[in-house]
């Protein structure tokens, strides 16, 4: 069977496309933010679309009434979308998420609101983040259009230790979070402060962890992923993944873990494990996202999973760093790592044999 | 009724786009920002980054600019045309020689031809020789290629070209610039039926509603990679390859010609030699896009006797973009100019929409292009247009991005984010 490459081949184009200097590409950024009620995130989305980094936001809210547009920013409004000054556009999810955004690239497309750069959702109160990941997750959705850059949670510190204790959906907003900001630091007991930032460390361990107060905080946390962090173990030239410490599993049965190896690995051992897994524990897939290392491949191949939604995979035109590894963090609930090690292992034999 | 009048939020269709490139820099070049389609970058002798911009019309000729620190651009130099009846709105560089295409308004004036001009110092460009190309039936050089430092590639007329119509009077020459002090006409090609005396019927003109541009040649490129080929736009005929390993007598290898039911006016044509691809546009010639739609084509080249049109990169609406100001529609491309201070690439594809702005395409799956930047500043003031006529474009090695205002804006220079 002919490929798109046999018929107009390109040095600067592999088997996932062009080659991206960042993994968006030409999408459009979106950042999602969570938190628990009362953390703050609307002074610090408010914030946000107040300062000139902020411009060209098209925010999406579940009620105008949550984020309190200001009336002297107000500059027109339909029933679900209002514009804002600083060319900010700002929209319900009154029906549903998916059909607000459409119509947001539908009308920026047509020239009727402004031609906004990036998408912030704030998710309200106590939401489970995951069917808001899970729609960016995919290209039958939105994932052609649209890429999620960071996912931001926001706790405050003053109770945000016991809503950890009471709330699922808190824990999960902390689990799934790139980025967590830490709010009311100023009013809180140093202890309290201590303590949230324990267990959000315990239940996140490689998210970045940031403070706020009243709402002020560096706007790039609000649009720039975390830098992949790098290092551990070294184990230059061992096949297989490496060991990484292990990491206790939480409450709710979720947990996570990094799967690194040091070789190439075939595009076909990794995608048919993920058929697998997917198809057998898709639920419990939280979230899969990391830096492949593919055969054939220049650049590192950025693949991302919500439970059993796949982003499209896209080729990198440099490593991170530069140093050139596969690193796969995957949240997962019921499902240890050494299945999932396992389960890689059994195909990569398969495959090769 | 457009969607503008029928939405409340209307007042957002005039505000300017940056999406996927940062503004870094302008220069309204001393006021004479209605500037053509000729841009070329030069790293001088002493090391400085100039680049050379060609200007839409009189009283301009040229203007270098000191783009070493892209954010801080300086105007070096600035010279003038003889008189109004004539205008530079093309020019090509190769080392430190620079090459400048006159045109006259009418049949007969002068100068009509190209000069070229040492910019060794570029505050002082000196006139190395001047090629004349009047004649009676003749405006001179409308556009020119000088790539490999040997030769100009050009759509001029002569004094020995008489058209059987007067809008068909540009032909394709190809000039020897190797003594520069002494060019020499090697070869030349015209559309069969063109000029007086062919032994074939005159081509069809384009009839109303479609605007009778003509047949002559635009742009008339010639690569490294295929020195034995030039790739011809021929506005009213279509596109053309060309056989030039004998330049004294070009043979044509293929052409495509969509007009009717397409409205003509075929620009540029780009070959993306890896990628088995040609890169054509129609240029927009009429204001509030009456000459809608004027396209940026991708072409399957695999058979150069054979190319086949395969998509067409995606534009915004024309109800709401065509009524803006100005034209609305395809003109310029990113050329990959053979020059190591050019920018090389055949997966992304960068054009010039008149008020539609700059726009890139990512090419990696060629029957569907998509859109992944845009650059769109406000009407620049006193625009006669009421909105942004972004006319050509280059990008330099360093990947910086210049492009410029049709009408006065200038120059505008932006860093890539894809």
């Amino acid at each position: 069977m002919q490929q798109l490459t046999d018929l107009f081949p390109s040095p600067s184009i592999g088997p996932f496309g062009r080659r991206l200097r960042q993994p968006r590409g030409g999408r459009i950024p979106v950042t999602v933010v969570t938190g628990f009620l009362g953390a703050g995130k609307t002074t610090l989305v408010r914030n946000f679309l107040g300062r000139p980094e902020g411009y060209g936001t098209a925010l999406v809210v579940n009620e105008f009434g949550e984020v309190g547009v200001d009336d002297a920013l107000l500059r027109a409004s339909t029933d679900e979308t209002v514009l804002l000054g600083n060319g900010c556009v700002c929209c319900t999810t009154r029906s549903d998420l998916q059909v607000a955004l459409r119509g947001l690239v539908a009308d920026r497309e047509r020239g009727i609101i402004p031609h906004f750069r990036r998408v912030l959702i704030e998710t309200s109160g106590l939401a489970d983040p995951g069917p808001v990941l899970q729609t960016f997750a995919t290209d039958r959705a939105l994932g052609g259009e649209f890429y999620l850059e960071v996912a931001v949670t926001v706790a405050d510190a003053v109770n945000g230790a016991d809503t950890l204790d009471w709330s699922a959906e808190a824990r999960k907003q902390a689990i799934l979070a790139d980025r967590l900001i830490v709010t009311k630091i100023d009013i809180a007991e140093a202890s309290a402060l201590e303590k949230l930032t324990a267990r959000l460390r315990e239940l996140n361990p490689r998210a970045e962890i940031v403070t706020a107060v009243k709402g002020e905080a560096d706007p790039a946390l609000l649009t720039e992923a975390p830098a992949p962090s790098l290092g551990g173990v070294d184990n230059e030239g061992a096949r297989g993944f490496l060991a990484e410490a292990a990491e206790a599993e939480h409450s709710d049965g979720i947990g996570s873990f990094v799967l690194r190896q040091k070789t190439p690995m075939a595009w076909a051992t990794f995608a048919r494990t993920m058929e697998v897994l997917t198809s057998l524990r898709g639920e419990d897939l939280l979230r899969v996202k990391g830096f492949l290392d593919v055969e054939g491949c220049r650049g590192p191949v950025l693949v991302q999973f919500v439970q059993h939604l796949a982003d499209p995979p896209v080729e990198l035109e440099s490593w991170p760093g530069g140093t050139r590894e596969t690193r796969l963090v995957f949240i997962t609930r019921n499902l240890p790592e050494k299945a999932v090690r396992d389960l890689f292992a059994a195909v990569s034999a398969v495959s090769t044999a | 009724m457009s969607a503008n009048d029928q939405s409340p939020l209307a007042s957002g269709a005039n505000e300017s786009i940056e999406w996927n490139f940062k503004l870094i820099g302008h220069h309204e070049l001393g006021g004479f920002g209605g500037m053509g389609e000729g841009m070329a970058v030069q790293v001088a002798p002493d090391g400085r980054r100039i680049i050379w911009l060609a200007h839409e019309s009189a009283p301009k000729n040229f203007t270098g600019v000191d783009v070493s620190d892209p954010r801080n651009p300086k105007m070096v130099v600035q010279t003038a045309l003889p008189h109004n009846n004539v205008r530079s709105n093309s020019l090509e560089l190769t080392g430190n020689i620079l090459a400048v295409a006159y045109q006259t308004k009418q049949h007969g004036q002068t100068p009509a031809g190209f000069e070229l001009f040492d910019v060794s110092k570029p505050e002082e460009p000196k006139s190395i020789s001047f090629f004349d190309c009047s004649g009676p039936k003749s405006r001179g050089v409308h556009q020119l290629w000088f790539a490999d430092g040997e030769y100009v590639h050009m759509a001029a007329g002569a004094a020995d070209f008489i058209p059987n119509n007067d809008l068909d009077d540009q032909c394709y020459r190809i000039i020897d610039v190797r003594n520069p002090s002494k060019p020499e006409e090697v070869g030349r090609w015209w559309l069969p039926g063109t000029r007086q005396g062919d032994n074939v019927p005159p081509p069809v003109r384009h009839q109303k509603p479609l605007p009778d541009m003509g047949f002559r040649a635009h742009n008339t490129n010639v690569y490294p990679q295929r020195p034995d080929r030039a790739y011809l736009g021929y506005l009213d005929g279509g596109m053309l390859i060309l056989d030039i390993s004998n330049k004294a007598q070009p043979q044509l290898i293929s052409r495509w010609d969509h007009s009717p039911p397409y409205s003509g006016f075929t620009h540029t044509l780009v070959p993306f030699f890896n990628r088995n691809l040609l890169i054509m546009t129609d240029e927009s010639t009429v204001d509030r896009a009456a000459d809608w739609p004027k396209l940026v084509w991708v072409l399957d080249n695999r058979d150069e006797t054979n190319p086949i049109p395969i998509a067409t990169c995606p534009m915004p609406p024309v109800d709401t973009w065509g009524n803006r100001g100005g034209r609305f529609g395809a003109h310029n491309l990113h050329e990959n100019t053979p020059s190591p201070h050019c920018w090389y690439s055949e997966d992304v594809i960068v054009g010039t929409f008149f008020n539609g702005g700059l726009r890139a395409y990512d090419l990696s799956n060629p029957y569907q292009p998509k859109e992944i930047a845009a650059f769109v500043p406000p009407a620049p003031p006193l625009s006669r247009a009421g909105a942004i006529q972004l006319n050509d474009l280059f990008i330099d090695e360093r990947k910086i991005v210049y492009t410029v205002d049709r009408i006065i804006g200038g120059l505008y220079i932006l860093e890539m984010g894809f």
